[in-house]
């Protein structure tokens, strides 16, 4: 018997298919225009190239933007938020985690989570870019690098620099001031990192912490802004054996097979 | 339900157009604190400045910064873009400094006849109760002035049961909506405070009666959970309908353009400039009373506890000084009430945001099992 979740992201979708014992498979795609596009699109893959019959679905639910579209073009039976969707996810994961910090593209979230993954408390970035993948990316177009390198260049720095604009675009601006002043890309990237750890941690603090913590998200990819937040917050954060990016599809597929009478 | 979807959220209602072709005369206030008895007793409209989810604010952002709340610069915005040209003139109040801000700029460039600052008082006591009837004497003088109407006694009293019928009616409506399960949903009910801000007291009264009679056997309205909602000044609908279409039924709420407008309105002097100083400041629930923060809390407690409500949505738009620092002491009085919060930080009007927001109340309504 199988139950699936359909999470439709603002820069990725991802389908999840799991049975009475677990994951059975799951696909990543980058997102269509239009979110029910994007669902269609994976879960025709997950048909093609993992050999699921989709009519052998018991029950599906969908979450992330343009869930409840999702829903009402009948690919899915119920729809559940992120938020909710993340906690269930991670907690299957790793079951003692009690804390999830999920950083998007666009979103940042801090979720807590009791014993069996259900949503205790939340905190979700209301300001704006300051704290998402989106500071990230815009800085390191500045520093001419690319995701991956903001996060490795910065262990050759050696002092991180003040960035104290909580602003992305004003940020840019002192990102260029220290490069026309001859500084290393290392030390601004450092700063680049520690400035979004910063405000990450802010954020946790406003739910307040518990452990065990595990971080989701693009930028759970990151190692130096990993590393400046587990010193600023003094854990350890446990890392996922499967793909950061699926946590919330299963999740979906978790509220499935709860909803669908699986568990 | 007839009655109540009729009214709409433009910003020249049929109404006031009805009002101003007949010669009537309309003044423009924003705060709660403004004694709109003193105005209607010299027989003009009192008019609720909104801006009713119109975020367009690139006249306003000449005058205005971009860390002034936007409501603020949207209210500037149609003043001045033309939207309020009907109005005869402005009453400032010292509601917080974008408010003034808005203000001070719209009189600036448009340089209306009738422009009034009356200053209220940050602290409640005895000799800033006597400073705000003296202001409240100033203001009477100036509309009498202006008006060429004499604002008596007499007058003052007679305005004043208006209103009290008016919030009398108001207060059956809450209670339709307190109900379980409740008749009228929080979007209904803002959208007849807002209309109502912009109506004489007996007319107002009368469309009440009209849309109680409608509810009071209307069918009960379904619902996953009940919240309350307080915070900032905020005039949209719109939210309130997109937090309802979670399921989310908003039963009570401690708004400025809502209960915190007419809940209570009480004074016992026999002079009414001093009765009028009374009914106001003494019964001002914002944080701008800087003092008073428990009256406040006591006062989103008793709320939350009459409707019997779920969890409550402390919301305030980005900027807004006041709101956002007290947001902080509430939610923790009210979780230690065993009321769960959500902390709402939102930007006025932005249609952008409808899908953030969504998110977080369905999270929210997750969290309380609902
Ligand atoms: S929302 Fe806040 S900043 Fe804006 S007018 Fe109200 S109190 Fe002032």
């Amino acid at each position: 018997m199988y139950f699936a979740g359909i999470d439709v992201g603002s820069l990725t979708a991802q389908a999840v298919v799991i049975n009475a014992k677990g994951i059975v498979a799951y696909k990543s795609i980058g997102v269509k225009p239009h979110p029910v596009q994007s669902a269609r699109a994976v879960v025709d893959m997950l048909v093609k190239e993992e050999g699921i019959d989709w009519s052998e679905i018991r029950f599906c639910v969908s979450t992330g933007y343009g869930r409840e579209q999702v829903q009402a073009e009948g690919l899915s039976q119920d729809n559940v938020s992120e938020i909710s969707c993340h906690g269930m996810g991670a907690s299957w994961l790793v079951p003692e985690v009690r804390t999830v910090i999920d950083i998007g593209g666009q979103d940042a979230k801090v979720i807590r989570v009791g014993k069996g993954g259900e949503l205790v408390d939340f905190v979700m970035n209301d300001k704006c870019a300051a704290g998402t993948g989106r500071f990230l990316e815009v800085q390191a177009r500045t520093l001419g690098l690319s995701l991956d390198e903001l996060g490795t260049v910065s262990f050759q720095a050696e002092r991180a620099l003040e960035l104290s604009s909580r602003c992305s675009i004003f940020c840019e601006t002192e990102v260029l001031h220290y490069l026309q002043r001859g500084h290393t890309k290392a030390d601004i990237a450092a700063g680049v990192n520690r400035a979004m750890a910063e405000r990450v941690a802010a954020l946790v603090r406003r739910v307040g912490l518990e452990k065990e913590v595990t971080m989701s998200g693009g930028v759970a990819k990151n190692a130096a802004v990993r590393a400046e937040l587990e010193r600023m917050l003094n854990v350890r954060l446990i890392k996922y054996d499967t793909d950061s990016q699926i946590v919330g599809a299963l999740g979906a597929a978790l509220m499935a097979r709860k909803m669908g009478g699986g568990s | 339900m007839r009655t109540l979807q009729s009214q709409s959220t433009d910003i020249y209602t049929d109404y006031v157009r009805d009002w101003k072709e007949k010669g009537g005369k309309v003044l423009g206030y924003a705060c709660v604190a403004t004694p709109v008895e003193l105005i209607e007793a010299a027989g003009v409209l009192p008019y609720r400045i909104k801006a009713f989810g119109h975020p367009d604010t690139e006249l306003g952002d000449a005058y205005l910064a971009r860390f002034n709340c936007r409501f603020c610069r949207s209210c500037l915005q149609l003043g001045l873009d033309g939207t309020y040209d009907f109005l005869d003139g402005l009453i400032e109040t010292n509601g917080c400094d974008h408010l003034r801000g808005m203000f001070e700029n719209w009189q600036y460039v448009k340089k209306y006849e009738f422009f009034h600052y009356l200053k209220v008082p940050h602290f409640l006591r005895e000799d800033s109760l006597e400073y705000f009837t003296e202001e409240i004497g100033l203001l009477r003088q100036a509309l009498e002035e202006r008006f060429g109407a004499q604002v008596t006694d007499e007058r003052i009293r007679k305005a004043i049961d208006a209103y009290d019928e008016v919030f009398a009616r108001l207060k059956r409506l809450y209670a339709l909506r307190e109900k379980v399960p409740p008749a009228v949903s929080g979007a209904e009910v803002m959208r007849l405070v807002c209309t109502g801000s912009s109506m004489m007291a007996g007319d107002f009264s009368a469309l009440l009666d009209e849309v109680l009679a409608e509810k009071e056997n209307a069918a009960p309205l379904p619902y996953k959970a009940r919240l309350m909602i307080l915070g900032s000044a905020t005039d949209e609908v719109d939210l309130i309908e997109d937090i309802e279409s979670t399921g989310a039924l908003i039963a009570a709420d401690a708004l400025c353009y809502g209960s915190r407008s007419f809940w209570r309105r009480e004074g016992e002097s026999g002079d009414p400039a001093r009765l009028l100083a009374e009914r106001y400041l003494a019964n001002l629930f914002c944080p701008r009373m800087f003092t008073e923060y428990e009256k406040r809390r006591d006062y989103i407690l008793e709320t939350a506890k009459r409707a019997g409500v779920d969890g409550a949505i402390v919301t305030y738009n980005k900027f807004c000084d006041l709101h956002g620092v007290e947001s902080v002491s509430l939610r923790m009085d009210l979780e230690k009430a065993g009321v769960p919060v959500l902390v709402l930080e939102k930007d006025y009007g932005s249609k952008a945001d409808t899908g953030r927001i969504k998110t977080r109340v369905q999270a929210f309504l997750e969290r309380l099992g609902k």
